[in-house]
């Protein structure tokens, strides 16, 4: 049986108290390559960042099988919350990834510099490490936060829509960029998406979003046409 | 350039009101780097006021507590200090937990609080009877008035400022731009904040208290818009907006001496010139670059 690294035990989050999802019990696995799916407003996103404990958990338990504060999560946010007005180049975006490993008093040295140069190699973005950050396209600035997320060092991937807004190009060199980090170092990565084609060929499960929970179950499984006919009332285009 | 000349020995008669004002001008703009980037200007109008307030507040506290206060001594001014850091640091941090909680906008929230404290100290001005030009002057902010022991505790604190803000730069910067990721890696986000809103604290009331409201406001502000124009790094940033304020300050001090003008106006008049070429002169390069230019 594959290692555990998250297991939701009848678990409720949700905002100022009030629960959006609820009776969540699943687990995320090592190694596990896993889109979060649902209607719009259905709470994928509620439930990312229940699982980066963003939110509290108002019921239940959220068992994490590794060390949080020693390799926490990497977190990709939607690139439309950070804020245009910080003058940072794409390689200070990433420096940022290694703030996690760093005490107070001690600032990203050569060791760290390195690092965060190789996680953009690994995005294919090495040639723009100097540039300003908000000069580039939409999917290369989802690309840097996937090396800052990267440069964490962490076990498991939490990706909010990291093909929104962005060209049939760009996403799909976006999801090969995360097929092939999982493949390749076995990295753990749950992504919200609302482009079932993109993800399709690549998770290997889907937790469904609806009806105020979620249910996990195999890809084939989750996104046969019928369930998607039914949920949204025509085939998947997306 | 006899003024020049004159402003720079050592036994000018108003060295310390030239180092108040440049230090002053230097270190404002990298607190106000912050509320440039939280995008939190206007409340560089309203905390200013506040320590006014805290300012008049603390004398009139200070009357009907322990009774008249003599003027000029160092007891008022470090009664002074103690009202404005109280007002500021604790004005700050009830609009920064507002602005989680609340559902007004954040300018309603920043009008109220510069209207009530506008309020309260011309209030708390009259209340106190014994109230005369000179506690008006602290009030205001007099920098021609420094002496060498206010000098002496504005360099401390102003010293303690900087190195706070570029020791802990790491920390600021990651709650200000993503304060989520900085969640995530378990930091102590609360902490920070506090550590830089008391630093934006002192900063104010010291700023307030040397050169006034109105001074401290315009190099909260001017300095690090016109940096923001021309950096693309998070340090040169800082560091160019505090050249400029500290720039600014001190051609302001020799253009207010040499032509009789009133210095914290002429301080800020000139960081504004600079900020409107600045802005030019990028608007005209971006027109020269775009391609309908060309043609």
């Amino acid at each position: 049986m594959p290692n555990e690294l998250i297991r939701l035990h009848d678990v409720s989050v949700g905002y100022e108290g009030r629960a959006v999802l609820n009776h969540l019990g699943f687990a995320v696995e090592e190694g596990e390559f896993l889109a979060l799916l649902g209607p719009n407003g259905a709470g994928k996103t509620t439930l990312l960042r229940g699982l980066l404990g963003l939110l509290p958990v108002l019921g239940g338990r959220i068992e994490y099988h590794f060390d949080r504060a020693a390799t926490p999560p990497g977190y990709v946010p939607q690139r439309e919350t950070l804020d245009p007005i910080f003058p940072l180049t794409a390689l200070e975006v990433v420096l940022m990834g290694t703030y996690a490993r760093l005490r107070p008093l001690r600032h990203a040295g050569r060791r760290e510099r390195t690092r965060a140069a190789e996680c953009l190699g690994q995005v294919g973005l090495d040639a723009v490490a100097a540039r300003p950050f908000w000069s580039l396209s939409g999917g290369q600035k989802q690309r840097v936060l996937i090396a800052r997320a990267l440069a964490s060092e962490p076990r498991l991937l939490l990706l909010d829509e990291p093909t929104a807004g962005v060209d049939p190009g760009a996403a799909a060199v976006i999801m090969d960029v995360l097929f092939r980090l999982n493949r390749d170092q076995a990295l753990t990565a749950v992504l919200v998406t609302h482009q079932i084609r993109l993800v399709r060929p690549l998770a290997q499960a889907v937790i469904w979003v609806d009806g105020g929970t979620a249910i996990k179950g195999p890809t084939a499984e989750m996104l046969a046409p019928e369930r998607i006919l039914d949920v949204f009332g025509a085939p998947a285009t997306g | 350039m006899d003024t020049l000349v004159e402003i720079l020995r050592p036994e000018f008669i108003l060295r310390d009101a030239l180092v108040g004002s440049v230090l002053v001008g230097a270190v404002c703009p990298l607190v106000g780097v912050y509320f440039v980037l939280r995008r939190m200007i206007f409340l560089g109008v309203a905390l200013p006021q506040l320590s006014a307030a805290g300012i008049a507040f603390a004398f009139v506290a200070y009357r009907l507590v322990v009774g008249p206060h003599e003027h000029g001594n160092v007891n008022e001014r470090s009664l002074a200090m103690a009202g404005a850091v109280a007002f500021t640091l604790g004005g700050i941090l009830v609009l920064a937990a507002l602005e989680r909680r609340g559902r007004e906008t954040v300018e309603a929230r920043i009008g109220v609080t510069y209207a009530v404290a506008a309020a309260l100290t011309v209030l708390f001005l009259v209340a106190d009877p014994h109230g005369d030009a000179q506690m008006v002057n602290l009030l205001k902010g007099d920098i021609l008035a420094t002496t060498s022991a206010s000098l002496g505790v504005l360099a401390w604190a102003f010293g303690a400022v900087v190195v706070v803000l570029f020791a802990f730069r790491k920390e600021f910067l990651l709650v200000s731009f993503d304060r989520d990721l900085a969640v995530v890696f378990r930091k102590r986000v609360g902490l920070w904040d506090l550590l830089l809103y008391l630093a934006i604290g002192v900063t104010i009331s010291l700023g307030v208290m040397t050169a006034g409201p109105l001074v401290t406001f315009g190099f909260l502000v001017v300095p690090p818009l016109t940096a923001r124009l021309v950096t693309r790094r998070m340090l040169s940033f800082s560091l160019t907006a505090a050249g400029l304020g500290a720039t600014a300050a001190f051609a302001g001090f020799y253009c207010a001496y040499r032509f009789d003008l009133p210095l914290g106006p002429t301080e800020v008049a000139l960081a504004s010139l600079a900020l409107g070429a600045v802005t030019s002169a990028t608007m005209i390069g971006q027109w020269m670059a775009s391609p309908r230019s060309a043609t």
